[in-house]
C-alpha cells in the first residue's frame, strides 16, 4: 500500500515532519542575537558552565569507552554468564527518570552509602555531593546505558571469523580487535558515542540532584530562566547546542555513509 | 559411548572387497590412510551443536589431504572449525605437530595427556602460534582492507604479496578494495592470504564454491603443490563429490555429526559402506535382491539404454529363475556393454540376481535397472537401516 504512496506526496510528509522537528531551532535563532549573546556572556557565569561540561562530558565519555567498551565486546560475543542479566542492568539507568537516578546516586556518592563514606573518607571537597566528581558520575548514569548498548549492537555486527582469521593469521586478540574489530565496528561506534556525547552534555535530572554545582550548561539555563528569564536562559541553550550537536551530527552522517557501503559490499 | 571406544565393525573389506574402509556401528570412522611418517593432525574430539553432536577422530600425516564431504548442515564446517580452535569441543582434544591446539575445559583426557612434568595442565597453544591456515567463505575477507593488504596481513612485509597474488590470478587488482570484488575474487584472496604465510595445517572450508568450474582445476593444484612443499596437511570441506575426489588422498564422508566412511577417493563411490553413504555418493535406485543385501544404480556410470524414462537401463537375459520371498530372483546375464570415457562396465557376461515380482521366462531378453556387481553397493540389513 505504501508502495502506491505518491513521490510528491511522500516529500511533502517529509517535509512536515522535518519542518515541526527543526521549528524550534529556527525559532531559537530568531529570538537570539549577535548582540544579546555578547550581553550574557559578558555577564557571569560567562563561559564557565560551558567549560565545565565540556570538561565533566570528556570525561564521563572517556570512563565509558573504558569501562564501556569491553562490556559491550563482552556482551556482544556471549563471553558473560548471564548476559541478559548484565543488559538488564545497563537498561535500567535508562528507564529511570533522571530525578530518580539523581536520588539513588546519593546513596553511591553521598553520605547515606558505605561507598560514597568510602570515597568522602578520601577528600570530601573532591568526591562528595556537589562536586565535580559527582558531574561526572551523575553524566555517565544518564549517559552510558547509551553507548554500551550501541556499542554492543556495533561489535555483534562483526563476524567474529574475522578475528579468528586475524589471529591465525599471526596477530595477539588484542591486536585483531584494534586491526580488525574495532574499524570495522567503528561506524556503530561512532554513533553510540555521539549519542552519549549529547545525553552527557545536555543531562540535567539527576546532575539537579547530586550536582547542582559547579553548574554545567544545563543547570545554568534552568538557573538563569528562573532568574533573569528566557532571552538570557537561550543563550545558554544556544551555546548547549552548539557545544553538544555537531558531533552527534558528524558522526551520524559518517556512520550512514560507512554503513551505507558496507551494505553494498554485502549486496556485491 | 565415548569416540575413544568407538567400536569398528567389519564393512565391505570383511566381505572380500579388498582395501575399503569401514564404518562404525557408532557412525565414527578414522582415516585410514597408512601413515608413513609421524603423526601430524590428530583430532578426537566431540562439539555439541545444537541439533545433534559431532564427533570425528582424525589422524593425518604430513602431505596428506582429506577431503570432508557431505551434504549442508552434516557438520563439516565444525569440524574444520574445532580443528583450527575457533570451537571448543566438549570433550577430546586436537594435536598438530604434537601441540595442542584444542582441548575441552576440564576433560579428564586433557588433564592427563597435558600434565606437564610440574603437573600443571597443558594449555592450547595460542591461535597466532597454531600454524593453521583457513580460508573460509568470502565473508572472511578483511571488508576494510585492499586486496595487497588483506594479503599482507600479518605477514609484516609485503615482499611476497604480489607474488602470491599473481599466482591466485589476482594482481591486477591488488589495491581494490573488497567491495569491488566479485565472489569469486573474493575467495582467492582469501586463498592467497592463507598461502602466504608457512602453515602446517591448511583448512579448506568450500573455497571454490564461487569461482568458474575453469580456474577450480588451477587453483587447486596451487594449493596442492603449496601442501606438499610444506609437507603440511589440508582438509577440504565441500559437498561436491568430484571435487573432493580430485583434492583429497582420502574422502571422509560426514553424516549428521558423523564421519559414517572415510575411504579412498575411488573406493568409496565404489563400494559405499551404507545406502546413506551410496546415496551421498549419487546412487539414485536401491533394489533388494534378498533379504539382506540391495544393489544400487549409479546413473554417472551406466550408458543410458533403450528406454530413458526408465532411468539407466541395461539389457541382459535371464539365464535361471528362483522363488524368493513374495517373488522370484533371477539371474541375468548381461548384454555387452560398450565402454566409453567415463563409463565404467564389468563383463559382458556377468551376472545380475534381480528380485522381480512376476517369473521371468528362462531364456528370453529381459530388461533390468540394475547394474554390474563391482560397481554396485552392498549393504547388510542392519548397515542400511543405520545409514
Amino acid at each position: 500500500m505504501l508502495g502506491r504512496v505518491p513521490a510528491f506526496a511522500a516529500v511533502g510528509v517529509s517535509a512536515v515532519v522535518w519542518i515541526v522537528l527543526l521549528a524550534p531551532f529556527a525559532e531559537l535563532l530568531s529570538q537570539v542575537s549577535f548582540h544579546s549573546i555578547r550581553q550574557g556572556l559578558d555577564q557571569p557565569p560567562g563561559l564557565a558552565p560551558l567549560w565545565t561540561s565540556l570538561e565533566a562530558s570528556s570525561i564521563a565519555l572517556g570512563a565509558m569507552i573504558v569501562l564501556g567498551t569491553p562490556l559491550a565486546y563482552l556482551l556482544a560475543r556471549n563471553r558473560l554468564k548471564a548476559p541478559r542479566l548484565v543488559e538488564a542492568g545497563i537498561v535500567v539507568p535508562l528507564l529511570m527518570p533522571p530525578l530518580v537516578i539523581g536520588l539513588l546516586l546519593i546513596f553511591l556518592i553521598g553520605q547515606a552509602g558505605p561507598v560514597g563514606r568510602v570515597v568522602q573518607n578520601i577528600d570530601p571537597n573532591v568526591f562528595g555531593v556537589n562536586t565535580f566528581f559527582a558531574l561526572v558520575v551523575a553524566e555517565f548514569f544518564e549517559a552510558a546505558p547509551y553507548f554500551i548498548l550501541a556499542a554492543t549492537a556495533a561489535f555483534a555486527t562483526v563476524d567474529s571469523r574475522l578475528e579468528h582469521d586475524a589471529q591465525l593469521l599471526g596477530d595477539r586478540p588484542l591486536n585483531a580487535f584494534r586491526k580488525v574489530t574495532l574499524p570495522l565496528a567503528a561506524p556503530g561506534l561512532a554513533t553510540g558515542l555521539s549519542i552519549a556525547w549529547a545525553r552527557a552534555m545536555g543531562a540535567f535530572g539527576a546532575v539537579l540532584i547530586v550536582a547542582y554545582n559547579p553548574a554545567g550548561l544545563p543547570i545554568t539555563i534552568d538557573t538563569s530562566f528562573i532568574a533573569f528569564g528566557l532571552s538570557r536562559a537561550l543563550v545558554f541553550a544556544l551555546l548547549l547546542i552548539v557545544a553538544a550537536l555537531p558531533l552527534p551530527l558528524l558522526a551520524f552522517l559518517w556512520s550512514a555513509r560507512a554503513r551505507s557501503r558496507r551494505s553494498v559490499q554485502m549486496a556485491a | 559411548m565415548s569416540v575413544a571406544e568407538g567400536t569398528r565393525v567389519p564393512g565391505p573389506e570383511s566381505a572380500g572387497v579388498p582395501g575399503s574402509e569401514c564404518a562404525a556401528r557408532a557412525g565414527i570412522a578414522r582415516t585410514g590412510q597408512p601413515a608413513t611418517g609421524p603423526t601430524l593432525l590428530e583430532g578426537d574430539f566431540v562439539v555439541t551443536r545444537r541439533s545433534f553432536d559431532v564427533m570425528a577422530q582424525i589422524s593425518l600425516a604430513p602431505g596428506q589431504r582429506l577431503s570432508l564431504f557431505g551434504t549442508s548442515g552434516a557438520g563439516k564446517t565444525t569440524i574444520l572449525e574445532a580443528i583450527a580452535g575457533t570451537v571448543t569441543p566438549r570433550r577430546g582434544e586436537v594435536r598438530l605437530d604434537g601441540r595442542l591446539v584444542n582441548a575441552a575445559p576440564g576433560s579428564w583426557r586433557s588433564r592427563r595427556r597435558g600434565a606437564t612434568p610440574a603437573g600443571r595442565r597443558e594449555q592450547p597453544v595460542a591461535m597466532r602460534h597454531r600454524g593453521i591456515a583457513v580460508v573460509r567463505q568470502p565473508t572472511s575477507v578483511f571488508p576494510h582492507l585492499s586486496v595487497r593488504k588483506n594479503v599482507a596481513y600479518g605477514l609484516g612485509h609485503a615482499r611476497d604479496v604480489a607474488a602470491v597474488l599473481g599466482v591466485v590470478g589476482l594482481d591486477d587488482v591488488q589495491e581494490a578494495m573488497p567491495e569491488m570484488l566479485s565472489g569469486g575474487q573474493r575467495q582467492r584472496v582469501c586463498l592467497a592470504r592463507a598461502l602466504a604465510r608457512p602453515f602446517r595445517a591448511l583448512l579448506l572450508d568450500e573455497p571454490f564454491s564461487a569461482i568458474d568450474v575453469s580456474s577450480r582445476s588451477e587453483l587447486r593444484d596451487v594449493i596442492i603443490d603449496a601442501v606438499r612443499r610444506q609437507d603440511a596437511v589440508a582438509l577440504l570441506v565441500t559437498h561436491d563429490l568430484t571435487e573432493a575426489q580430485a583434492f583429497g588422498h582420502q574422502i571422509a564422508v560426514v553424516d549428521r555429526g558423523r564421519l559414517v566412511q572415510i575411504a579412498d577417493a575411488d573406493l568409496l563411490v565404489r563400494q559405499p559402506a551404507t545406502t546413506r553413504v551410496a546415496s551421498l555418493c549419487g546412487y539414485t535406485s536401491f533394489l533388494d535382491c534378498s533379504a539382506d543385501r540391495k544393489w544400487a544404480l549409479h546413473p554417472d556410470r551406466f550408458i543410458e539404454g533403450d528406454h530413458p524414462d526408465r532411468g539407466i537401463v541395461l539389457s541382459g537375459t535371464v539365464a535361471s529363475v528362483q522363488a524368493f520371498g513374495s517373488g522370484f530372483a533371477c539371474d541375468i546375464i548381461g548384454a555387452a556393454v560398450s565402454s566409453s570415457a567415463d563409463v565404467v562396465t564389468g563383463s559382458p557376461r556377468t551376472r545380475i540376481p534381480v528380485h522381480v515380482d512376476s517369473p521371468p521366462e528362462v531364456g528370453i531378453e529381459w530388461v533390468v535397472t540394475a547394474v554390474d556387481p563391482p560397481l554396485v553397493s552392498r549393504v547388510t540389513g542392519a548397515e542400511e537401516q543405520e545409514g
